[in-house]
């Protein structure tokens, strides 16, 4: 095999911003609600809850990995669909890594307030809609930690999406697999190409969001 | 004045697995215009019921009526500066009610001159000191037009000027609006700060609810008369002529007439003179000084006599109380119908 091409390393480069981008989103979007209904309530196994979530952020990520890989298998739960070895189901393992780093520092962000923060706000006659827009304001810093978390979590990841993706060429190749595959074969040139774009894009989006975070405690 | 906010028949319960704390309020008005003070030392319910008023926890039996319209607001004994500058958070709850931008800031800008906090418009709210905070939650609660207002403890951490000030701004905002507001404290001279009547909250039930002075004055049993500073009280035999005797040598006159027998008499610091040379009041003998502490505005003076400890106030710094020293002997007095009389409650109980 030749080395990489710029071409495909810009596509491949794409493709990991793609799927990094979706898994990020659907992470936060269904981690952020878990986690603020986590953080503000007190009921019977909530902390039983939440040490499922403080170990599911310590769940090696080539666990992870396999029992999606097993779950969309051909003879698996959910083989029918016929998403072993597609974006979907990389997307699924790295929403699932995510998941818990974001319900676990959203929680640890709402659990900071005061304890009567949201009555407060209630009690100003505040509309929910509202109530909930204010709430995200206040743990914006949180939240903010959990995008930094969750991004650095999918973008380095290579165990799980290796398993569920397949590393097939123009299709589920994303950076981290890409350069495994290129230490693999010896090409170390386009490995180095390759691993350079991708810390050169975690550089840019962790110190974006620092940036912000720190702008914010100014 | 109309009730802007009732409770009837309300029953609230909390239990841990260490205790039980049943809340019992079969009746309480809170007015329109009015300040309430609600009394009561610390566990005996006050932010329970405050709570229960504002609609925050759902009672186990009874209803909160409100009667006027516009919201039921409450700020916390410990004020929440929300993410944002000051103007900020007054503005947000303004919002909410889907205003014109022009009225919010009109709303807005109102409410924070009023609190003498417009100067710090732009400022983070969460920068401002705990006064300031407090001046922010009342611009905030008021801001909203709100027909309650339930305040927790409004003066914690408060020096007394901040009291004074802060007491008086509320007083002029309430006068100003119309709107009913209830108030909870321990501390019986920050609600004479600004109330018009007075409940008192002991062990989970109002004991009492009234004027203030009636609250003050004609306490319904000692336990009440302890919490709002009636601490003089006095086992006593009483006639039919309204003497107390305290002991073979000792009276004291009070107003009751009729009835007679053993019981209880009290009288607040304030209504036992000392050095009767003015004419106030009808002497009672003499007292000797057992000690003398100030905070700097009153002098409070524990005085020995016939074998029971008095109390009495002096303006801290100005003649006797710069004069008298522990062991000085003075001359007391007390006017009858200062005094209050409980004929049922047995001496000794």
């Amino acid at each position: 095999m030749d080395q990489l091409d710029s071409l495909s390393l810009f596509a491949i480069t794409v493709r990991t911003l793609a799927l990094c981008g979706t898994s990020l989103l659907l992470a936060l979007g269904l981690g952020i609600p878990i986690g603020i209904w986590l953080g503000g309530r007190q009921f019977p196994g909530r902390r039983a809850l939440l040490g499922l979530v403080n170990s599911g952020m310590g769940a090696p990520p080539v666990v992870v990995g396999l029992l999606v890989a097993q779950l969309f298998y051909r003879s698996g739960p959910l083989g029918d669909l016929e998403l072993w070895y597609s974006t979907q189901a990389m997307v699924t393992a790295q929403v699932l890594i995510a998941l818990p780093l974001v319900v676990a520092l959203v929680v640890a962000a709402v659990a900071s307030l005061d304890e009567d923060w949201a009555l407060q706000v209630k009690t100003l006659g505040i509309s929910p809609l509202w109530r909930n827009w204010l709430l995200l304001r206040e743990i914006r810093l949180g939240l903010l930690a959990a995008v930094i978390a969750a991004l650095g979590g999918i973008l380095s990841e290579v165990g799980a999406v290796m398993q569920t993706g397949g590393n097939l060429e123009g299709e589920t190749r994303v950076l981290t697999t890409a350069i495994l595959m290129y230490t693999r074969m010896g090409l170390f040139e386009s490995a180095y190409a390759l691993a350079g774009v991708l810390l050169g894009l975690m550089l840019v989006l962790a110190g974006l969001l620092t940036w912000v975070q720190y702008g914010e405690k100014r | 004045m109309t009730a802007a906010l009732t409770a009837r028949g309300l029953r609230m319960v909390r239990e841990s697995s260490v205790s039980r704390f049943e809340l019992v309020i079969e009746s309480l008005d809170i007015e329109s215009g009015e300040v309430l003070a609600i009394l009561g030392a610390n566990g005996a319910g006050k932010s329970t019921l405050l709570r229960a008023l504002a609609g925050l926890e759902a009672p186990v039996a009874g209803e909160v009526t409100r009667h006027k319209h516009g919201p039921v607001t409450m700020v916390f004994q410990r004020p929440i500066a929300l993410a944002g500058s000051v103007a900020h958070n007054v503005r947000i709850a303004l919002r909410s009610q889907g205003l014109e931008p022009a009225e919010i800031a009109r709303r807005s800008a109102e409410a924070l001159a009023h609190f003498g906090i417009a100067p710090l418009a732009e400022r983070p709210a969460t920068t401002l000191s705990g006064g300031e905070l407090r001046r922010l939650a009342l611009a905030r609660a008021f801001a909203i037009q709100p027909a309650v207002l339930l305040l927790d403890e409004p003066f914690d951490d408060l020096d007394s000027s901040a009291q004074e000030s802060l007491s008086n701004d509320l007083r002029r905002a309430v006068a100003q609006t119309g709107v009913a507001v209830a108030v909870v404290t321990h501390d019986l001279r920050r609600a004479v700060l600004v109330c018009d009547r007075v409940a008192v909250l002991l062990d989970g039930s109002l004991r009492q609810v009234g004027e203030r002075e009636e609250v003050l004055n004609r306490p319904i049993d000692r336990e009440v008369a302890r919490r709002v500073g009636m601490t003089n009280l006095l086992p006593a035999e009483i006639d039919a002529h309204g003497i107390a005797r305290i002991d073979a040598e000792h009276s004291i006159p009070t107003a009751h007439r009729g009835t007679s027998g053993r019981g209880w008499i009290g009288l607040r610091p304030e209504h036992l003179k000392v050095d009767i040379g003015r004419g106030e009041g009808e002497p009672i003998g003499n007292g000797e000084v057992t000690e003398l502490v100030s905070d700097g505005i009153l002098t409070t003076l524990g005085i020995a006599w016939a074998g029971h400890s008095l109390r009495t106030h002096l303006v801290a710094g100005r003649g006797m109380a710069r004069e008298l020293r522990p062991g000085d002997a003075v001359s007391l007095a007390v006017r009858g119908g200062d005094v209050r009389v409980w004929l049922s409650e047995v001496p000794g109980e």
